[in-house]
């Protein structure tokens, strides 16, 4: 091999880019060659000094416009559906005739033709329905998205997904399920904390409520624990004291924890 | 919890659940953003342009045909995004707003001050470098890109990435060391 085929390669071997038997033939070479030695040591040298381009983090700024341009996008994209649609019914409109009786005729055939398609087609939605059916939109969209963050593999993703379902009015059983799975079985503590924050939101509801109590024997970790031991006394939940006097019961039981509980059952016993 | 492939996830925005970007923003935005940082070396308009990446993306989502790996069609939108940038600006970089960001804090003060110049230094050699070099030298340095995907993404051969990351690297040096005041080899 020639001394320029080697040192082509030179990048690719310091990527560890090449097998070990190609890293092996670099190595011999540049043990007899001083040319290629010297190369190759000027090129480590610039290519470790890249080194000090650590990566950086952007700041929060750049989510926070990211978040706000896709739901604009996702609206404009509703908004274009919408205008087709109306864009339609006045065209309709403008076959309508001028003389009475030509439209009594018209009227009456529509009755008919009405009758006759009106299984088969939906309504044109009225404006009023459309705002709302739109604000509907946002919101599914949110919890569409909300829901497919919590399902991804990396802690990063679960947490932003969990951070998009606090900005829900009114989450589904599906939403509100995944929600309470992650607070019992998410391998990160933090991702479980912030379950608990995203589920008090919606502590109202039943299956909520009853989920939390329930989640309190399966926590291990103190800060999961204390979460929801300040949780359920904030909502005053009374059913929460058997809860709360099981977890007493628990051996190795976090010192901190056990005073929280019982000033806990303290508190709601009242 | 079983992650989808980010292809998959794009096919998904393509044909309409344009929510799922979210998650591909999530997986990439930090990675585009040093990309950006070290071809510009400003902190301000790397986030710019990262929010440029993935409003085209939005835009040209149909355009998407999911063959090759993903980051490959993503960052051939940030070679775009960036090349008109240049255009617009004929490639002027404000200089001042470069690394304004603390230094890591178990850093004693003179070696912080150390490091903040060779920083300085790698970046405007950096700069110095033609584009497309120092695109390629990024992509394959910081980015984990193979020469196949880099030649991919230029569409060029593999051997002529090879050719010219090599040629980077040495003339970077050159411009390093002539920087620091010494003489090129
Ligand atoms: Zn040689």
């Amino acid at each position: 091999m020639t001394c320029s085929n080697i040192q082509e390669r030179f990048v690719e071997y310091l990527t560890g880019q090449l097998s070990e038997k190609e890293s092996e033939e670099i190595r011999a070479h540049v043990a007899e060659c001083s040319d290629c030695r010297r190369e190759l040591e000027s090129l480590t040298e610039i290519w470790t000094k890249l080194g000090v381009l650590k990566e950086e983090r952007p700041g929060d700024r750049l989510r926070t416009r990211f978040y706000s341009m896709l739901e604009t996008y996702k609206l404009a994209e509703e908004e274009k559906i919408r205008k087709e649609r109306e864009g339609l019914f006045s065209r309709l409109k403008n076959l309508w005739p001028r003389k009475p009786v030509f439209q009594f005729a018209l009227t009456l055939g529509m009755l008919v033709l009405g009758l006759v398609i009106g299984n088969v087609w939906t309504v044109i939605p009225q404006q009023e329905t459309v705002n709302t059916a739109l604000a509907d939109e946002v919101q599914t969209m949110r919890q569409t998205l909300a829901a497919s963050l919590i399902d991804q593999g990396s802690a990063s993703e679960r947490l932003q997904g969990i951070n998009m379902s606090y900005t829900l009015v009114d989450p589904d059983d599906k939403l509100l399920d995944k929600l309470l799975s992650t607070l019992n079985s998410d391998p990160s503590v933090n991702v479980r904390l912030a379950a608990v924050e995203a589920l008090y939101l919606f502590h109202d509801h039943p299956k909520v409520k009853k989920g939390l109590i329930d989640s309190l024997s399966r926590q291990s970790s103190p800060m999961v624990q204390a979460a929801l031991i300040d949780l359920m006394v904030s909502i005053r939940e009374r059913r929460a004291v058997d809860a709360l006097k099981s977890l007493l019961e628990q051996e190795d039981l976090n010192p901190e924890i056990k005073d929280r509980a019982e000033k806990g059952i303290q508190r709601l016993s009242f | 919890m079983e992650s989808l492939s980010d292809s998959d996830i794009m096919e998904n925005v393509r044909d309409g659940q344009v929510e799922k970007l979210a998650i591909l923003f999530e997986r990439h935005h930090v990675k585009i953003f040093n990309f950006f940082l070290r071809l510009t070396g400003s902190h301000d308009l790397s986030e710019d342009l990262v929010q440029d990446v993935f409003i085209r993306i939005l835009k040209y989502r149909s355009s998407y045909e999911g063959k090759g790996r993903f980051t490959v069609w993503m960052y051939r939108v940030a070679r775009n995004v960036h090349v008109d940038h240049l255009r617009k600006n004929k490639g002027t970089y404000n200089l001042e707003d470069q690394f304004e960001e603390p230094e890591s804090e178990e850093d004693s003060p003179m070696h912080a001050l150390e490091q903040k110049k060779d920083k300085e230094l790698i970046q405007k050699a950096l700069s110095q470098l033609p584009v497309k070099k120092r695109e390629a030298l990024i992509l394959s340095r910081f980015q984990d890109m193979k020469y196949k995907e880099i030649a991919e993404l230029f569409g060029c051969r593999e051997g002529t990435i090879k050719a010219s990351i090599h040629r980077a690297v040495k003339q970077l040096g050159e411009i390093y060391l002539e920087l620091q005041g010494g003489v090129p080899s």
